[in-house]
């Protein structure tokens, strides 16, 4: 079987995956739909399309755009473990959701303007630091990132200090555990167009990603001006990400586990191992969300479910990877 | 300092955008600075008279500000708090309930006022909602905090009538209490709670006009070291039962943590340990630390009884608390015994429950 074939039916397969699992995360919830009277315009059709289809949509995209960032952050990085988190955009988006609770309350879409603005500052800061810097490797970005990191949990922990530990501090808490419990059409739709342009712009740039996972020197020889794709494509892959989280909360693992899933399957460093990793997102997402709805009488934060479910995996695959190995 | 302004301008830009997105949420968002949580209620109260008459449809201003129109008395309530679902059983509203808060097993005066309750699903809490859940009991009305005011929002685009509600000190209770009679058609019962408070603030304020005030520490839910500073609703609770509260100087608006030596220091006459304390009496009485305390050696140490409602805190009972402490500040003036009685008429009255005074201690 060619390498090519292999991949097109690990993607064939993973669609299929994807869609059942958006098909059954339409199906469960709490609300007893009566399919049949879907268009009839009552509570069934309301709940159906301002509640259930919005939060299956958003767990797809999501999963997606979590997967695609994180294969794309594992290719440039050329390292396993690399992750949108390294570069600062969750510690950053905590600082600004911890921020908007502070200081407006409750309001869930200055707290996602805040934490989207918080990740994306906290990612601009690393990259100008690493600028700055006489280091023109990778090696910059990651040390620029752990400084930053730094920073945004001073600061976090700063404005932990000062917040009401009932109610602020089990806000900010519980912000971090993520969810899509309260997604409506509206937030979703407040999503789609970041999230989808930054998916776009990875699209775009699939062969420049290609060429930077190669090396530098290499890439730098076939005709990429380095450090200039390097940052379009991290601040894309960090927009993505920053648009997602930023609504939901923090979500775990996902961005980590889809990747190392999709290069398992397709055996291959390809662009399409990222088309692979974002469905494979998708389809772990859309799972846990449907547990996380379903396990309680009441709803569990969906990075509790990624967290149990992704540790575990990890470490199966780790084992099956020494196995083949060896 | 320019980029500092730049990146207000984009933030404030990206923030009219987002508002100008959704409808319903700039709606309320707009809705809330311009009303305030706390003007209309009041003067609507204000202007009732004593004896309300129910009316039907009926328009409220909730504590975000949004507008609730109620069209007919609600035949079935959801309740995503503690505090209103005991208020509804005090409005006698409690048989209309279809779902409730989580934990609503924590609550003693549930089991013992409405056993009910506790068989009711549970809608979640303030930090999961539990929308889809929500919408299948199909409630003509839900009652939520401030904190899921998001949540009502989107029940509000479900078609499912929602009231925002804020009831964090006394004064917001009473505002809450006005709410919830209007949109509910109990304003009778609600303004006979409302009264009863203003009575006992009345009584204890005559009672102890002349009484010598002892010096009050109260000792806070997390551990004997924490306690209320003057901006928390103990503060109050010290004061009107007639006491003077010695950790007024601290401005924090939660409980605060002290040290040994602060409390050496302090020498309280007199130390209360909160209702939900998560240690004992005897707890604090073992302490080597403190046994030199004035308050120790008196054995004026009291605990707040736990077996009905947190009466240091803002709930349809929170007015007990008053008296309590009166009684334990000022037990010649007002007895234990005279108080046990008191609160039996209280939750006979507000509760339709006789409750067992041997549970009332100091």
């Amino acid at each position: 079987m060619t390498q090519t074939r292999r991949i097109r039916i690990c993607i064939l397969a993973a669609l299929a995956l994807t869609g059942a699992a958006f098909a059954v995360s339409l199906l469960v919830g709490k609300y007893p739909i009566q399919w049949d009277q879907l268009t009839a315009g009552g509570m069934d059709a309301r709940v159906f399309f301002t509640l259930r289809l919005p939060r299956s949509c958003m767990a797809l995209l999501a999963g997606l755009a979590l997967g695609a960032a994180g294969s794309v952050y594992q290719t440039v990085f050329r390292n396993p473990l690399a992750s949108p988190d390294i570069i600062g955009v969750a510690s950053g988006a905590t600082v600004g959701a911890a921020a908007a609770i502070l200081l407006f309350g409750s309001g869930v879409l200055l707290t996602a303007l805040f934490a989207f603005a918080g990740g994306m500052a906290a990612v601009l800061l690393v990259l100008a630091m690493a600028a700055a810097s006489r280091r023109r490797d990778m090696l910059g970005i990651v040390l620029a990132g752990i400084a930053v990191n730094a920073l945004a949990q001073a600061v976090l922990m700063l404005l932990k200090l000062t917040a009401d530990p009932e109610r602020q501090l089990a806000a900010i808490e519980f912000w971090t555990m993520g969810s899509f419990a309260d997604i409506t059409l509206e937030k979703f739709l407040g999503v789609l167009p970041f999230a989808a342009a930054g998916l776009a712009g990875l699209a775009l740039l699939r062969r420049q990603i290609l060429l930077l996972a190669l090396g530098d020197d290499e890439a730098r020889m076939l005709g990429v001006r380095l450090e200039s794709t390097r940052r379009l494509v991290l601040l894309l892959a960090t927009l993505v990400t920053g648009a997602v989280v930023s609504m939901t909360g923090l979500i775990s693992f996902i961005g980590l586990l889809a990747p190392h899933i999709a290069r398992l399957l397709a055996k291959s460093s390809r662009f399409s191992v990222t088309v692979l990793a974002a469905l494979c997102g998708s389809t772990l997402l859309l799972a846990a969300d449907i547990l996380a709805r379903s396990l309680g009488s009441s709803e569990v934060p969906v990075s509790i479910v990624t967290s149990l479910l992704g540790a575990p995996f990890l470490f199966w695959l780790l084992c099956r990877k020494e196995e083949q190995d060896g | 300092m320019k980029i500092k302004f730049t990146a207000l301008a984009l933030s404030a830009a990206m923030v009219l955008s987002l508002a100008a997105c959704g409808q319903s949420a700039s709606q309320s968002q707009s809705a809330a600075p311009a009303s305030g949580s706390q003007s209309q209620p009041q003067s609507q109260s204000a202007s009732a008279p004593a004896a309300v008459e129910e009316v039907m449809p009926v328009t409220l201003t909730d504590a975000a500000g949004r507008q609730v129109t109620i069209e007919t008395e609600p035949e079935t309530l959801v309740s995503g708090y503690y505090i209103t679902t005991s208020m509804l059983i005090a409005l006698g509203q409690q048989d209309k309930l279809v779902g409730i808060e989580a934990k609503a097993d924590t609550r003693p005066i549930y089991a013992l006022a409405a056993p009910e309750l506790l068989e009711l699903p549970s809608v979640g809490t303030a930090k999961e909602f539990d929308l889809e859940g929500c919408a299948a009991l199909e409630p003509d009305l839900v009652i939520l905090p401030l904190k899921l005011q998001e949540s009502a929002e989107a029940l509000e685009q479900l078609g499912i009538n929602a009231l925002v509600v804020n009831p964090e000190d006394m004064d917001l209770l009473e505002e809450t209490l006005d709410l919830l009679g209007q949109a509910t058609g109990s304003s009778e019962r609600a303004h006979a709670l409302m009264d009863y408070n203003a009575e006992t603030e009345a009584e204890m304020a005559e009672l102890l006009a002349d009484a010598e005030k002892p010096s009050v520490y109260l000792a806070g839910n997390s551990s004997y070291l924490s306690t209320a500073g003057s901006k928390m609703y103990q503060n109050t609770l010290i004061e009107l039962g007639g006491g003077e509260n010695v950790a007024a100087e601290l401005e924090d608006d939660y409980w605060a943590d002290i040290s040994y030596e602060q409390l050496l220091a302090w020498n309280p006459d007199v130390i209360v340990i909160a209702a939900d304390a998560d240690y004992t009496k005897e707890d604090l009485l073992a302490d080597s630390q403190l046994a030199g305390l004035t308050a120790v050696q008196n054995g004026a140490v009291y605990a707040l009884p736990s077996s009905f409602e947190a009466w240091d805190s803002p709930v349809p009972s929170g007015v007990l608390g008053i008296r309590w402490m009166a009684s334990a500040l000022h037990g010649d003036l007002y007895s234990l015994e005279q108080f046990r009685q008191d609160a039996a008429d209280f939750y006979k009255e507000f509760y339709g429950v006789e409750i067992d005074t041997q549970l009332i201690t100091q």
